[in-house]
C-alpha cells in the first residue's frame, strides 16, 4: 500500500520533472505570458498557447456537452425501460464501442463526418472544432453511459419504493429522486470522460484542422483550430529536439498533464466528499 | 320482496360510507399463490389491525390495495371508486392512499425537504412550507426538530425518522393509511407517540395497520384482521377477537404466536 503509494507518487513526479525540465527553455523565455499570446508561429519564434488552449476547453465542453444527456438518457433507457433480459446487450454494445481503438474513429470522422458537415453547413472544409467535438462526443459516450448506469443502478431501491409511495410519477422520481442520489457517480463520470477527451490525440488531430487560429468570434466552433494534443502530435516530430519549438511543445505537454491532474484530482477530492 | 330491496340498499349504503372494499382479491408471485379470495371492508374511519403470522400475506395485500404489485386478480375498491380505474392511474391513487413501511427510508435531504417532498408542483411544495409544523405536529415530531428543520434528515434516530416518514406521508393529504408494521423496529417512546398520533388521525381516515405486537393490535381497538396463508380466518371487533377468537388458527396464534392453517394447497 504505502509502496504502491510511494511508486505511483514518483512516477507522477518524475513525468513532471521531465517535462518541466523539457519545456524550461521555453518558461523562461516566454513564461506565463504565452498563455495569452494568440500566434503560434514557430519559425518566427512565436509561441502563443492561447489557440490551443482554447481549442481544447472547447472541444472537450463540446464532447461532454453533447454526450451528457445522450448517455444519461441511454442508461434510463437502459435501466428503466429495457427489459431485464435486454439490458446486458446495450451495456455490452458500449463497452465493444469503448475498446475501439481511437485511430478508427478519427477515420470514420474523416470519411463520414466531415463530408457530412461540408454538405449540410456549407462549409470549404468540415475540419473544425465542431467535427472533433462530436467525434469526441461519439468516443466518450459509452464509458459515459456505462458510468452513469451504474451510478444510477446504485440507487437504492427503498428511496425508489419511498417515492412511488408518495404518489410520484415515472418523471418525477428520475428528477427529483434518481438523478439527484446518482450525481456523485455521473459527475465523476463527467470528470473521467473530460480527461479522457482532453488527452485524445489521433482522431481529433486527423478532424480538427490544425490551424492555431483563435475562433473568430470566440464561440465560432465552425473553423479550423488547434488543440494542444493535435498541435503535439502534428509538431513534435518536425521540431528539432532541443529547440525552442521543441520545448514549446514540451510546454505544452506540461499544461495538458496538469489539466489532467486537476481533473483527477477533483474527481479524488468529490468522490471523497460523498463518504 | 321488499324486504330484499331493504337488504340491497343497505349494503349499497355500507359500501358507499365503507372506504375500502376487497372482493375476491388474489395474488401469485414467481407461481406461489399468495393472497386467496381476500374480501375485507373498511369502515370510513378507524383502525383496523391486520395480524398474522410472517409469511401470511399482510405486506403482499397492503402492496396490491396501492398498486405496488399490479397483477392480482379481483377487485379493490377505494372510495366507491376501482382502483384500476383509478382518475389518474396508481400514481394519483397512491396520493389518496398513503403508506408507511416497516424500515423508515428518508430522503438524503433536510428535513424540510423531506416533508414536503410528495408535495406535487415546485411552488406548491415552496408554498407548503408554512404547513411544515402542522404535519411534524401531527407525526409528533415538531418538538424535537423545530430548532434543525435545516439539518439532514439521515441525522435524526430511526425512531424519528420514522415519525418524519409519517409526517411526509400525511403531507400528500392521503385520504386513507395503510402502515405496515411502522412501529416494529422503534423504542417505545416512538411507538407511543406514534401510535397516539395514528390515533388522533382515525378519527377522520380509516387506517390499516399491520402488526405483529398483539399487545399492540389489543391496545389499538377498533376491528382486526386475522391472516394466515394468504387467507382471511376471521374479523371482527378488537375487544372481543382477544377475548373469545372463533377460529382454532386464532386462538392458537395469539396464545402462542403459531398457526398451522393447513399449509399451502
Ligand atoms: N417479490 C416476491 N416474489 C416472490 N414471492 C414473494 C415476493 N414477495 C413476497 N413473496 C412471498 O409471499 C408471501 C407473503 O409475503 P409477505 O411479505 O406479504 O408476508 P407478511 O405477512 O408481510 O410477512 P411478515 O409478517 O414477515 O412481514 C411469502 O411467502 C413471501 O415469500
Ligand atoms: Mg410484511
Amino acid at each position: 500500500m504505502h509502496v504502491s503509494a510511494l511508486l505511483v507518487g514518483l512516477v507522477l513526479f518524475l513525468l513532471l520533472g521531465f517535462l518541466w525540465f523539457g519545456a524550461w527553455p521555453f518558461l523562461r523565455q516566454d513564461g506565463i505570458a504565452s498563455l495569452f499570446a494568440s500566434q503560434w508561429y514557430p519559425f518566427e519564434g512565436l509561441f502563443g498557447m492561447a489557440p490551443a488552449l482554447l481549442g481544447s476547453l472547447w472541444v472537450v465542453l463540446l464532447a461532454l456537452f453533447l454526450a451528457l444527456p445522450l448517455a444519461l438518457a441511454g442508461a434510463v433507457f437502459n435501466l428503466e425501460l429495457m427489459p431485464s433480459r435486454w439490458q446486458g446487450f446495450l451495456r455490452l454494445g458500449m463497452q465493444v464501442l469503448a475498446g475501439i481503438p481511437s485511430v478508427v474513429y478519427g477515420l470514420m470522422g474523416l470519411w463520414l463526418l466531415l463530408p457530412l458537415l461540408e454538405s449540410q453547413l456549407e462549409l470549404l472544409t468540415g475540419r473544425s472544432l465542431l467535427a472533433a467535438g462530436l467525434l469526441l462526443a461519439l468516443m466518450i459516450l459509452p464509458t459515459l453511459m456505462v458510468m452513469s448506469e451504474e451510478a444510477l443502478h446504485g440507487v437504492r431501491a427503498e428511496q425508489k419504493e419511498s417515492a412511488i409511495n408518495l404518489g410520484l410519477d415515472w418523471n418525477q422520481r428520475l428528477w427529483r429522486v434518481l438523478l439527484p442520489q446518482a450525481w456523485p457517480g455521473i459527475r465523476s463520470a463527467c470528470l473521467l470522460a473530460l480527461g479522457r477527451a482532453l488527452g485524445e490525440t489521433v482522431a481529433v488531430m486527423l478532424v480538427v484542422g490544425s490551424m492555431d487560429r483563435l475562433p473568430q468570434p470566440w464561440y465560432n466552433l465552425l473553423q479550423p483550430a488547434q488543440t494542444l494534443t493535435s498541435r503535439i502530435g502534428r509538431e513534435i516530430g518536425e521540431a528539432g529536439m532541443g529547440s525552442l519549438h521543441w520545448s514549446a511543445l514540451m510546454a505544452s505537454g506540461l499544461l495538458l498533464a496538469m489539466l489532467a491532474l486537476l481533473l483527477a484530482s477533483l474527481a479524488q477530492l468529490m468522490g471523497r466528499e460523498k463518504r | 320482496m321488499n324486504t330484499q330491496i331493504n337488504i340491497e340498499s343497505r349494503q349499497r349504503t355500507q359500501a358507499a360510507s365503507s372506504s375500502l372494499q376487497v372482493r375476491g382479491l388474489s395474488l401469485r408471485l414467481d407461481g406461489r399463490v399468495v393472497l386467496r379470495d381476500v374480501t375485507l371492508q373498511l369502515p370510513a374511519t378507524g383502525i383496523t389491525t391486520l395480524i398474522g403470522p410472517s409469511g401470511a400475506g399482510k405486506t403482499s395485500l397492503l402492496r396490491c390495495l396501492n398498486g405496488l404489485l399490479e397483477h392480482w386478480q379481483g377487485e379493490v375498491r377505494i372510495a366507491g371508486k376501482d382502483t384500476r380505474q383509478w382518475p389518474g392511474g396508481w400514481d394519483a391513487l397512491r396520493r389518496h392512499v398513503g403508506l408507511l413501511g416497516q424500515k423508515p427510508c428518508v430522503f438524503p435531504l433536510s428535513i424540510r425537504a423531506n416533508v414536503v417532498f410528495g408535495i406535487q408542483g415546485f411552488w406548491r411544495r415552496r408554498r407548503a412550507a408554512a404547513r411544515v409544523e402542522h404535519y411534524l405536529r401531527q407525526a409528533a415530531l415538531w418538538d424535537e426538530v423545530a430548532e434543525r428543520l435545516q439539518q439532514p434528515a439521515q441525522r435524526l434516530s430511526i425512531g424519528q425518522q420514522q415519525r418524519l416518514c409519517l409526517a411526509r406521508a400525511l403531507a400528500v393529504k392521503p385520504r386513507m393509511l395503510l402502515l405496515d408494521e411502522p412501529t416494529a423496529s422503534l423504542d417505545p417512546t416512538s411507538k407511543h407517540l406514534i401510535e397516539r398520533s395514528i390515533g388522533r388521525l382515525a378519527n377522520e381516515l380509516p387506517v390499516l395497520w399491520v402488526t405483529h405486537d398483539l399487545e399492540q393490535a389489543r391496545r389499538l381497538g377498533g376491528q382486526v384482521v386475522f391472516m394466515c396463508e394468504g387467507r382471511i380466518i376471521e374479523q371482527g371487533a378488537s375487544e372481543a377477537f382477544f377475548r373469545r377468537p372463533q377460529r382454532l388458527e386464532s386462538r392458537e396464534f395469539i396464545n402462542w404466536q403459531v398457526c398451522d392453517c393447513g399449509g399451502p394447497s
